[in-house]
């Protein structure tokens, strides 16, 4: 947890309101970077690594505040099964190599590596979908992900609606000393 | 609680409208299937005009249960009704969108994909 708290300090992240209470009366983390420790890759490092194998079209959807599982997705498009699946590689030996020596690696989930059609990289924060150019046309994800969705605004109601109010008892209270 | 022969509803657009649970994958002897198993399914029931038909067979991963899930906090979480989106040998979703609630666990159990396709996660 300290090492979140460092780690997203350092990279000059905004630090969120409601950042150190991170249970709010649902259960819920209120923050996924606080949830999620999956792997350890950043939004530049990505970006990065994408602009180096030459993934087209490259779109961040930054989504912290309207979704609590996940803050940035980024959306690549590879020309060929083979270049979807070198994305996911790419991605996944720049997480090896920054924890390199580390006694306990941390690798990002990768899902969908054996068609190659669409390819998913989940780091926790940030989750990166390569598809190829068929698979982009047919589950459009941008426009299902940058639509507006439900804000955390009914979490915060149902908030306010479980907290429970207990009468304060003043008759068994003892009276409050008198300083001398 | 989902077990062969259990009918349930299409959480996705992609023309299903009933399944017919035939096969819990993966599970071994295990009798039930819960939220994130993936399931053999026949199609009972489809819309006219789209790619899937009826009596085909297709694999599913169960979203919603009316059997409750419990979290490790104490949450329980039901729903009012069996629920499964299709998919393919991939594990690629067969429709685009997803419709309801999605628990967080099927991040867990490697469905990233269904849960970044669906309105919201609980």
């Amino acid at each position: 947890m300290l090492r979140t708290l460092r780690h997203l300090f350092s990279s000059g992240q905004r630090p969120r309101p409601q950042f150190l209470e991170l249970w709010n009366p649902l259960g819920l983390l209120c923050t996924a970077s606080a949830m999620e420790k999956r792997g350890s890759l950043e939004l530049e490092e990505v970006q990065k690594v994408l602009c180096d194998v030459k993934a087209d079209d490259v779109r961040v959807i930054h989504v912290g505040d309207q979704c609590d599982w996940t803050d940035h997705i980024v959306i690549a498009t590879g020309r060929s099964s083979w270049h979807v699946k070198n994305i996911a590689q790419a991605l996944l030996h720049k997480a090896k190599q920054k924890q390199k020596g580390a006694d306990h690696m941390i690798l990002p989930f990768v899902e969908g590596l054996v068609g190659g059609k669409w390819v998913v990289i989940d780091s926790g924060t940030v989750i990166v979908h390569a598809l190829d150019e068929k698979a982009r046309e047919y589950y459009d994800l941008e426009s299902h992900l940058s639509k507006e969705r439900t804000p955390k605004g009914s979490i915060q109601d149902l908030e306010k609606a479980f907290v429970k109010v207990r009468p304060i008892n003043n008759s068994k209270k003892k009276p409050a000393k008198v300083v001398e | 609680m989902i077990q062969p022969q259990t009918l349930l509803n299409v959480a996705d657009n992609s023309g299903a409208q009933e399944l017919m649970c035939i096969r819990i994958i993966g599970t071994g002897n295990h009798r039930y299937a819960h939220i994130g198993d993936v399931i053999v399914a026949v199609i009972k029931e489809a819309v006219p005009n789209m790619p899937l038909e009826r009596s085909e067979i297709i694999r599913a991963v169960i979203v919603r249960t009316c059997k409750e899930l419990k979290r490790d906090n104490g949450m329980i979480i039901r729903y009012d009704d069996n629920a499964a989106v299709i998919i393919d040998q991939e594990g690629n979703p067969k429709g685009t969108r997803i419709f309801g609630a999605i628990a967080r666990e099927l991040r867990q159990l490697n469905f990233t994909k269904i849960v970044s396709l669906a309105p919201e996660v609980l």
